[in-house]
């Protein structure tokens, strides 16, 4: 994969799941079983819609018009309180937790395409491979360093990147350290 | 037989011919064969029409069914309940015309009422007629009539009926002397026997060759004074035996029974009373073995009187035999009210020919309108008449629809054939008034039967039509509709009626959809089925051809389709196609899809794997 690379490319690339062409995929189910299967067929579609175009977060106004939530051939689209139902779902255990609404109005949310604990690991483990333990790296360098542009968290959100570093220094991993525009990480 | 199999209707009621009228219904019947019960009919409904009594058995209708012949019922007999036994009707049977009571008969010929009577119903009865030639054959109808003095208490006796002194031997069981009880030498009753036939034969020759109707009155006092030997009447006080010609008893001044009613009278002592031990009717008994025995239905559950009442009436009016009668002659129904009327109509029709032109169609309507009037004027002058006329009503108002739809250039089909059918459904209907007393569980149970009926009838195919389903406000307003606004149903009674079509077996049954509508189906309708159909629709749709390329893969996921959309391809109502696609979906065969073009439902993929 080539994070890089794929930035630059446009939407046309992304392949649709089949069900994007399905016109109930955009009407709320009324049974349960049904409503299941479509709700997890929409996490997944927006998972894989943010990995691709490496969206972290997702303000639902501004993106009902975009292809994830529009589809121009069938004049479809999903209305915001569906959209919202669809979020709430991933927020919640049964959808993994791969969402994670930003304050209480429910206006924006992140998608968690990779959780904070697994960009973590993603983190420690690139550390580890290139003997970086014990040297501190400042936020800036991790993800927009030389040295990291063939890493998957290259250009990863900050905010994202300091809640990811939070479960590291929970488990007592890392040590974040200094002031709101030069933060410094030490992993041990 | 005296005992037939009805056919029975898919409501489990007696199919009637079509005549034929539903008198009574009761429940809660057992059924008799001569003394005993009939251990697989014991509950049951019994059902009276003009031509049969019927009884169809609870638990197994179609094996225990049973009905009678009103016109092979010689007599009926109503003993009301007493202690614990129920209230009984006894239905006798004609006897077959053999055997002591028709030697009887042919010995004392009938009167001509009676005689009629039993011609007209069947034509074997004719044996019973004096036609004596038949008698020379010995093997077609050994009738001999004679009697035996008896040597013991010098008591005359009549030969049997059976015995045939050109064949009889040593071996015949002879009865016993009705005075004594003692057995006669055979020697004697044989002698006896032969002595009558001689006198007999030539006799009686002259007689029989007119053995019409008619001339039984001469046949009468001819058979009288010669067979004076044979026939006695014996004193029902002192038992001397009289001559035939008495009519008081000539020791004891006690009147005496006509012959006629003579005849009857044994012969249904010999019924009555055909297991007591008196010797006398031990020989009887042997003669007329062969008699069906009588039929008891006993009404546990009361009921009894009015089905009495309606039993006399039938019997007396004997529908069955005006099956192939003509209508009632038009002329007594019109002349009536007003010979104004008839008059009126006599010129028109003189005079049509001549007339032409706008005048000419002018007198025409006039012309029908008066006979229309004559018709609903007669119908509703009291309601004797509207029972009489109710047919000519019926038709009167069909065509009045079919021009009323054809002058809109409209015709409503359903309502249309709901009416014109309404003719064949005044015959069969359940009213209060059929079930005497007012008890409302038979009125429910006979009320869910009849709309069973009307639902499955195969002529009507309501249900059918209708796709198998409909909704019970339908059937409802249906039902009623043709019953051309009289005995309607109320929606309680309705509703109470179809509740019980499950618990009754009946082929329908009704089905509360999830929004608690009720639908009315075949009883062998079930979801799975439904839903089996309706996949199979929607996949078909995925090869149709198709005007214009819809903007999804059509060919993966076919169409979405509209409730009225499956309303036209199954025949429901547009209510009942909401309900079925909706409870497919719930069953998790299809989802739904709200747009500008309103609620569409697909083959459900959203459960399929990418």
């Amino acid at each position: 994969m080539n994070p890089a690379g794929q930035k630059q490319e446009n939407t046309s690339d992304f392949v649709f799941p089949k069900s994007y062409n399905f016109p109930p995929f955009f009407s709320p189910q009324p049974t349960t079983l049904t409503r299941e299967a479509q709700l997890r067929k929409w996490s997944i579609f927006i998972q894989r819609y943010c990995k691709h175009h490496r969206i972290f977060q997702l303000t639902l106004i501004e993106t009902l018009d975009t292809p994830l939530f529009y589809n121009a051939t069938l004049k479809k689209r999903l209305s915001l309180k569906d959209a919202k139902a669809v979020i709430d779902y991933m927020v919640s255990k049964e959808g993994d937790e791969r969402a994670e609404w930003l304050g209480s109005e429910r206006a924006s949310a992140w998608i968690w395409w990779r959780k904070p604990e697994e960009w973590a690991n993603l983190i420690a483990a690139w550390v580890d491979e290139t003997g970086q333990k014990g040297t501190v790296l400042t936020l800036y360098e991790l993800v927009q360093g030389e040295t990291v542009e063939k890493q998957e968290f290259y250009g990863m959100d900050m905010e994202v990147l300091r809640k990811s570093l939070q479960t590291l220094v929970k488990k007592g991993k890392a040590q974040v350290f200094g002031a709101e525009d030069q933060q410094g990480v030490k992993f041990f | 037989m005296f005992l037939k199999k009805p056919d029975l209707t898919a409501g489990c009621r007696p199919t009637l011919s079509q005549d034929e009228t539903l008198l009574v219904v009761q429940d809660g019947v057992g059924l008799y064969e001569g003394k005993y019960k009939i251990a697989s009919c014991q509950k049951g409904h019994a059902y009276l029409t003009s031509h049969r009594a019927c009884y169809v058995d609870d638990a197994d209708p179609r094996a225990n069914s049973w009905a009678i012949d009103l016109k092979d019922v010689e007599r009926h007999e109503h003993q009301p309940g007493f202690l614990k036994s129920s209230a009984k009707i006894t239905l006798y049977p004609k006897p077959i015309k053999r055997g002591f009571g028709s030697v009887s008969k042919s010995a004392v010929p009938q009167s001509p009422a009676f005689q009629r009577v039993t011609s007209a119903s069947s034509p074997s009865s004719r044996s019973s007629s004096p036609f004596r030639p038949s008698a020379v054959s010995p093997a077609d109808l050994p009738v001999v009539i004679g009697t035996w003095v008896c040597p013991i208490c010098s008591f005359s006796n009549p030969v049997p009926s059976n015995f045939d002194p050109t064949i009889a031997t040593e071996a015949f069981p002879l009865p016993p002397c009705l005075a004594c009880g003692i057995k006669p030498p055979f020697a004697t009753v044989l002698k006896a026997a032969i002595a009558a036939n001689a006198k007999h034969l030539p006799e009686s020759l002259p007689s029989s060759g007119a053995g019409s109707v008619p001339d039984s009155a001469t046949g009468l006092h001819q058979s009288y004074d010669d067979s004076n030997t044979s026939d006695t009447i014996p004193c029902p006080r002192c038992t001397f035996h009289n001559y035939p010609g008495m009519r008081i008893c000539e020791m004891c001044s006690a009147p005496l029974p006509t012959p006629n009613l003579l005849q009857r009278v044994e012969f249904e002592d010999s019924l009555a009373r055909a297991g007591s031990p008196g010797p006398e009717i031990s020989g009887l008994t042997l003669e007329e073995g062969g008699d069906p025995p009588s039929v008891k239905f006993s009404f546990r559950n009361g009921g009894d009187r009015i089905f009495y009442d309606r039993l006399k009436n039938a019997m007396i009016q004997r529908k069955w035999l005006l099956q192939n009668a003509p209508p009632i002659p038009r002329g007594g129904v019109d002349h009536p009210p007003t010979p104004l009327d008839m008059a009126n109509i006599t010129p028109a029709s003189v005079s049509r020919p001549v007339s032409v032109g706008i005048a000419g169609l002018e007198q025409r309507g006039l012309q029908t309108r008066k006979i229309n009037e004559t018709v609903l004027g007669n119908a509703f002058a009291d309601l004797e008449a509207l029972m009489a006329s109710a047919k000519d009503v019926v038709a009167l108002a069909e065509r009045f629809a079919v021009e009323s739809n054809s002058g809109l250039g409209f015709s409503g089909p359903s309502s249309d054939v709901v009416l014109s059918q309404s003719a064949a459904a005044l015959g069969m209907v359940t009213t209060k008034d059929v079930l005497g007393d007012s008890s409302t569980s038979l009125y429910i149970s006979e009320l869910a039967r009849n709309l069973a009926e009307y639902a499955t009838d195969d002529r009507r195919g309501i249900l059918r039509r209708q796709g198998g389903t409909m909704s019970l406000v339908d059937l409802w307003a249906m039902f009623n509709r043709s019953q051309n606004g009289v005995e309607l149903v109320s929606p309680t009674d309705f509703r109470k009626a179809a509740e019980t079509w499950e618990k009754l077996g009946l082929p329908v049954k009704l089905r509360r959809f999830k929004s608690g509508l009720l639908v009315v189906q075949r009883r062998d309708a079930s979801d799975e089925k439904t839903v089996s159909q309706i996949k199979v629709w929607l996949n078909s749709l995925r090869v149709a051809e198709v005007d214009e390329t819809p903007t999804w893969e059509w060919a993966t996921y076919g169409f979405g389709v509209t409730a009225q959309q499956a309303a036209a391809r199954f025949g429901w109502s547009l209510g009942v196609a909401t309900e079925e696609l909706e409870m497919a979906e719930e069953r998790g065969a299809l989802c739904r899809e709200e747009g500008v073009e309103g609620l569409k439902f697909w083959l459900n993929f959203l459960l399929e794997d990418e």
